[in-house]
């Protein structure tokens, strides 16, 4: 090996190292803050939950299996725990299906539409959830929208109140995660070449088989993962349910907050917390399992 | 006389005030290939799409095998469309894939997988059926798009510019196997396309296309060398267009003197005279020749085969095709010459 071919050698071994290493450091800011805000205090979190909790102090340094135990043998928390997943399965369920349609309807209509719709998926995205709060406090009780509407179209003759039901908890809840799934989906389907709908047709399949043959298998993966998004969401959120369902609705949000503000008990709060991130990365690994592995779906 | 295959009487579409379809009247007999030629927007491809029943027609008739259909919806018509797309599921194998229509059409499990493999073979990928259409290359999967069409032996199978989004040798290639399996198959056909290279080498008639309505339909031969109007003569085949002046003293239009005699009588005034750049000799070649053109090379393209000259005479440019070296350079003022029936005047 000649002294220039000695070079040219290193140099080339340079370039493939900074081409190996290009995807970390354009990874490296989001990776900082990945780790700095959400890595350390999970970390810190999970210490935490082993900590001990006596008389008024926040906690006491300690390490012991107390506060899981009376995570899962208290009644109240078992019975957050399967309300929470309830709830969540549920509304992530109904998102699903309706944000399916949505994105479905707003795929198929002409492009003159869409910005239209896209526009109204949006909206609820652009309100903090307080102020959507409010918005159904102005529509669920006696004196309400929904109870107006209802009586005066005649539907109903007594007015009603849904305000503090469960269902009101589960319709606050959908509506917030309706436009994550909706946009999931409309950018899964826009990957989707129609023609083949009209190849299905064309070969003899009726819209429903083109939807069970078609559609489906090449959206399963999206829909996975607008359900696991919705899921997420609905597990960990905390005001909605808390204002919008009945006074018994204990959800493990409310229940952390409750430890953690109320009973200034640092340690059992954080053990909750971390029964409900165990709960959601089960899920998503379940979700994941589901998924078709192949990558080569789209032609 | 015998029912054909696809009758379209009057068949009108429109959108808000824009006319996509002007009643078109197309007959295609059992075994006919007829394309649908014509620029973008001309109405081809919306013609193609009220057969296949992708979209709704405002008035006029579709008969296939002389049942009026045009009520039906898509999966209910039996038509098989070859998209440019080839709109392949890609979820599903090649087999799956060509299966599928005879799945939805409630053929049997061993007739199926007879045809599925008789028209993988015809198709020549007989050994592809297990890949996925990402594995294949963009002709294999138009040959699968093929299979899958052909398999479920349509009263009509309709190409929606199947070959335009392929490169040129593979365009080419296709073209030919498509030609072959229409006379080994005898399908009946229509072709969209806004190639007259395919148009011509493939089809039994041509439907030359524009505005939404037919211009000419006619076999190949015919529509080369008898179009029925300018429209048709530009659109098929290379032509070159002088727009000239006729009288005692021919000018090129803006009034610039051209060296031009033509054989016959012409009434003076403004003419388009279309000339093949085929046709067209020059040098001693032109010299015995009834018509002639003096013009000035302004710049030589080497083709291969041929040289194409570029030529100007005044205001006039045209183009001529030569085999051989060449034998002109630019600026060299040459005598270009045609026969009379090489040329077409349209005023």
């Amino acid at each position: 090996m000649t002294g220039e071919d000695r070079a040219f050698t290193v140099a080339r071994a340079a370039v493939i190292r900074r081409k190996r290493a290009a995807p970390w450091l354009l990874m490296l800011p989001a990776l900082i803050i990945v780790l700095i805000f959400f890595g350390l205090p999970t970390l810190y979190m999970a210490r935490m939950s082993f900590n001990l909790s006596e008389g008024s102090k926040l906690f006491t340094p300690g390490l012991s299996w107390a506060n899981y135990q009376t995570v899962f043998s208290n009644e109240v928390f078992v019975g957050a725990i399967w309300t929470t997943l309830q709830l969540a399965l549920m509304a992530s369920a109904a998102t699903l299906v309706i944000g399916y349609l949505f994105a479905l309807l707003v795929w198929l209509k002409p492009a003159k539409w869409r910005l239209i719709f896209i526009g109204l998926a949006l909206c609820p995205l652009l309100i903090s959830e307080i102020a959507i709060i409010f918005g159904w406090w102005m529509f669920f009780p006696k004196n309400g929208l929904l109870s107006f509407a209802l009586t005066s179209s005649g539907l109903i003759s007594d007015k009603i109140s849904l305000m503090y039901t469960e269902f009101a908890a589960f319709v606050g809840l959908v509506y917030l995660t309706l436009p994550f799934c909706f946009f999931i989906l409309l950018s899964i389907l826009d990957g989707i070449d129609k023609r083949m709908l009209e190849a299905a047709a064309d070969l003899g399949a009726s819209p429903l088989t083109i939807f069970r043959e078609v559609l489906l298998p090449l959206t399963r993966n999206g829909m996975l993962v607008a359900f696991s998004q919705c899921f997420i969401f609905t597990m960990g959120t905390y005001a909605t349910p808390s204002a919008l369902g009945p006074d018994t609705l204990w959800t493990m949000g409310f229940l952390v907050q409750e430890q953690m503000l109320g009973r200034n008990n640092w340690p059992l709060a954080s053990a909750l917390s971390m029964v409900l991130v165990v709960l959601v990365a089960v899920m998503m690994v379940f979700t994941r399992a589901l998924a078709t592995r192949r990558a080569t779906l789209h032609v | 006389m015998t029912i054909a295959a696809l009758d379209l009487q009057n068949v009108r579409r429109t959108y808000g005030r824009v006319v996509a379809v002007d009643n078109v009247s197309l007959t295609v007999a059992k075994g006919e290939f007829v394309t649908l030629l014509g620029p973008s927007g001309s109405g081809k491809t919306s013609t193609l799409r009220l057969v296949g029943g992708f979209d709704q027609l405002n008035g006029g008739s579709i008969r296939i095998n002389g049942e009026r259909i045009d009520h039906l919806p898509a999966y209910q018509r039996d038509t098989a469309t070859i998209f440019q797309s080839g709109a392949l599921f890609p979820h599903k194998t090649v087999a799956e894939n060509v299966a599928f229509g005879l799945r939805m059409r409630k053929v049997d499990a061993s007739e199926t997988a007879d045809r599925v493999k008789q028209y993988l073979g015809i198709v020549r990928l007989s050994g592809f059926a297990d890949r996925f259409p990402a594995q294949l290359s963009g002709g294999q999967k138009q040959r699968v798009a093929l299979a899958r069409s052909l398999a479920v032996r349509p009263a009509i199978l309709l190409f929606d510019e199947p070959l335009s989004a392929l490169d040129l040798s593979l365009r080419l290639q296709l073209r030919a196997e498509i030609k072959n399996l229409h006379d080994q198959l005898q399908f009946s056909a229509i072709y969209v396309t806004h190639d007259q290279g395919e148009a011509m080498a493939m089809s039994s008639r041509v439907a030359v296309m524009r505005n939404g309505a037919i211009e000419q339909i006619d076999t190949p031969e015919n529509i080369f060398h008898q179009p029925i109007n300018e429209f048709v003569y530009t659109f098929i085949g290379e032509s070159c267009c002088l727009a000239v002046r006729l009288g005692p003293q021919p000018t090129d239009g803006a009034g610039g003197r051209i060296d031009l005699s033509l054989q016959g009588d012409h009434a003076p005034g403004d003419a388009r005279l279309y000339i093949r750049p085929s046709r067209l000799r020059f040098g001693p070649d032109a010299a015995d020749l009834p018509n002639r053109l003096k013009a000035r090379v302004e710049f030589v393209e080497f083709l291969g085969d041929m040289n194409r000259y570029h030529l100007r005479a005044a205001g006039l440019e045209l183009f001529a095709d030569h085999a051989g070296a060449a034998v002109h350079r630019a600026g060299d003022v040459v005598d270009v010459g045609w026969q009379s029936q090489d040329m077409r005047v349209f005023r």
